[in-house]
């Protein structure tokens, strides 16, 4: 955590370079003898004269400054301690020191106030190299991370990092090299308020989206959406949760409906999107449970603009119709799969605890296995004609698949899958993964 | 693609005829489009309607970050995807189509060394005139820019470009120029063009080659756009025969359907 020392008696310690950000240096002079005294310190007033850093070898000064000119404007002795505390956390949020420690102390020296405090930072800056090596899942990926960092390269914070990454989907190695900065392509502002059985909430979203083509031969179709936008959103979840638990639950229903509107409030992209999830769940003979799932979603570009690829919906893979290509079903242009506007996905599951259930009580609670019936649609709707037509276009071309597998539960949020899937009712231009599929992530279907 | 995938491509590509719905893309022509922009396009145009080549000109508002290499204009011929003047020269010539194979080797040197002067100077005399002179920045650069996004990305979009503009033209020593020097320099360039020219109906006499073609865009587009100061414009209209040169591309190659 850190320590925050505050001595009023001894002389402050001067080793190593010492960067003080006043122009006056501290003399090292000898100390005369002081009586402690006892007083009340909390409201006594007090200037902070001189913030020092030391230990500062290749970082920059000026870099510094900023963190700590905070620390100047403290006006009594408990103050100090909370502005050196967030400047600590600044410094070390840099990334660029191993270890900060604070000192408080009295103002030493000619121009020393009665009541001036000097704050001095005692950092320890990282080493040139570092090596890290780590293991990562993400939805429907693992892969195994080496990475070799020199943080701190120039003096201002800057970080060049290596990463080799070798996984499931992909390898791929990458250099990088960046300076810190302060700007967010995101903000959000979200209110969130249970009313009755169900849970409200409201969220304005300002995204200021940047597509761009990674590689040269990405199909037309995709090149034709980079660019930037800005998509200004306003939108409204229900939910209604009565499981028992978010990841292996065996009773109860979820019921969330989440409804987004863009382009009212400023912003580029223009649409209102519908989307909702139910979810049942019944326990059966034997310790066994029955899992209904149903999914949906509709996208109404508004304002006469046809509607953003980073907007539509995308359907396959194992979070959600297993057995096919992550997001491999739909519309795609050589290739690459643009998404649609509408969809629909349904699930029946019957979870049973491994069979013979070894590690019962323990570790083997973590696991079960599945058996799996999944099958959806997506597509681009014609918005002129009527409703029927639309149930029409969704209920043509339906992607099914079956299968079975084992799934482990990660803490209560997250959940792992591998599973042996058929797909079914395949469409050009769908990609399958017919066989053993792994599957990693939050929400499935 | 790996590499070697992707020349592979090219060379398939390459043996294609050239096809009928070959599309050119720049930004909205009304709106949005500035002078180095236009004048870039326009000499990939005159340089395709001088092959004979047919393509289609098509505006979007994202055209810069659709194109491969950030930089307008680029063409779309069959699944392959190329921008800037240089390498669709390079392309055309793989389908066969060539304006200047008479040549030989000094006189390609030659002109090769007129299409570096015409980028080197005219080019970015342009963008230093739109970024960096602050009334025309302020009053056509930065709206035009930003004029097809909502704010506060237009404003942020437009301010990146000129922060990028800027940052090219300290780079390569024209940060420190003013206006005056910069009309100077086009001058000269101008008047080497109009030197090299002479009495000749084009650069290498008889036939239009790439050079023809740069100059032609650059030239016209300048006379043609309205800036703040008509100072550049006037510049090019004192070399009479590089405007009799213009008109005559003009006429020969944009009767039908001015662009």
């Amino acid at each position: 955590m850190g320590t925050v020392h505050a001595k009023s008696l001894d002389p402050l310690p001067m080793h190593g370079r010492d960067l003080s950000v006043n122009p006056d240096d501290l003399v090292e002079a000898p100390e005369t003898e002081q009586e402690a005294k006892q007083e009340i310190l909390e409201n006594k007033d007090v200037v902070v004269q001189h913030v020092n850093i030391q230990g500062l070898g290749r970082t920059k000064e000026d870099l510094l400054g900023y963190e700590i000119s905070d620390v100047f404007h403290a006006k009594n002795l408990i103050d100090v301690m909370k502005k050196s505390h967030i400047a600590r956390q600044k410094l070390l949020r840099l990334g660029i020191f191993k270890e900060v420690e604070v000192l408080i102390d009295t103002s030493e020296g000619t121009d020393a106030l009665p009541n001036g405090l000097d704050v001095t930072f005692e950092v320890t800056e990282v080493k040139r190299l570092t090596g890290s090596y780590n293991t990562m899942v993400g939805n429907n990926e693992g892969s195994m991370v080496l990475g070799l960092k020199l943080p701190n390269m120039f003096g201002r914070a800057e970080k060049l990092t290596f990463q080799f990454s070798y996984g499931t989907k992909e390898t791929s190695y990458g250099l990088s090299f960046f300076k810190p900065q302060n700007t967010n392509t995101v903000v959000t502002a979200t209110l969130n308020f249970p009313l009755g059985w169900t849970n409200h909430t409201l969220k304005w979203e300002g995204v200021w989206r940047e597509l761009g083509c990674l590689a040269r031969s990405a199909s037309f179709a995709v090149r034709e959406e980079s660019g930037h936008s800005l998509k200004s959103a306003l939108s409204h979840t229900v939910s209604v949760d009565s499981r028992n638990s978010a990841i292996f639950p065996s009773r109860g229903a979820l019921l969330r409906l989440n409804q987004e509107l863009a382009g009212y409030t400023g912003g580029d992209a223009s649409f209102l999107k519908e989307d909702f999830e139910l979810q049942l769940n019944r326990r059966l003979f034997w310790d066994s449970v029955l899992s209904a799932s149903l999914w949906g979603g509709m996208l109404y570009p508004l304002g006469g603009q046809p509607s953003c690829i980073a907007d539509r919906f995308y359907l396959g893979g194992p979070t959600s119709v297993r057995g096919f290509g992550m997001y491999s079903i739909g519309p795609q242009s050589e290739g690459d799969y643009l998404g649609g506007e509408a969809y629909w996905a349904g699930g029946l599951h019957l979870y049973t605890p491994l069979p013979f259930r070894p590690g019962k009580g323990g570790f083997g609670d973590l696991f079960r296995t599945h058996f799996f019936l999944n099958a959806g649609n997506l597509c681009n709707l014609n918005y002129g004609e009527g409703p029927r037509a639309h149930l029409q276009k969704l209920a043509e071309c339906i992607r099914w698949s079956y299968g079975a597998g084992i799934v482990l539960r990660l803490g209560n949020i997250a959940r792992l899958e591998l599973n042996y899937c058929v797909p079914m009712g395949v469409q050009s231009g769908d990609r399958i993964c017919d066989g053993v599929q792994f599957g990693a992530g939050i929400r499935f279907l | 693609m790996s590499l070697p995938a992707e020349a592979f491509m090219s060379q398939i590509a390459a043996a294609e005829p050239w096809p009928e719905n070959a599309t050119l893309y720049q930004p909205l022509k009304e709106d949005q489009i500035l002078l180095s922009d236009c004048a870039s396009s326009l000499a990939v145009q005159a340089y395709l309607r001088m092959c004979g080549l047919p393509v289609q000109v098509v505006c979007r508002v994202n055209a810069e970050y659709m194109s491969p290499s950030g930089k307008i204009p680029f063409i779309h011929v069959g699944n392959q995807v190329v921008s800037e003047l240089g390498p669709i020269v390079q392309f055309t010539k793989a389908k066969g189509h060539s304006l200047s194979e008479a040549l030989d080797d000094v006189q390609r040197a030659e002109m090769k060394a007129y299409m570096e002067l015409v980028n080197n100077m005219l080019l970015t005399a342009e963008l230093y005139i739109q970024w960096c002179d602050d009334a025309t920045a302020t009053e056509i650069s930065r709206p035009r820019y930003s004029s097809p996004y909502s704010w506060p990305l237009s404003s942020i979009l437009a301010y990146q470009k000129q922060w990028e503009v800027r940052r090219k033209m300290n780079a390569i020593g024209w940060g420190g120029k003013t206006l005056e020097q910069v009309y100077e320099d086009v001058s000269q360039c101008c008047q080497a063009l109009s030197q090299r020219l002479g009495t000749q109906p084009y650069f290498f006499n008889k036939h239009p080659t790439e050079l023809d073609a740069l100059v032609f865009g650059h030239l016209f587009t300048i006379l043609t756009t309205r800036l703040t100061s008509a100072e550049l414009a006037e510049r090019i209209k004192s070399y009479s025969n590089l405007l009799s040169f213009c008109r005559r591309i003009e006429q020969t190659y944009f009767e039908d359907k001015r662009s």
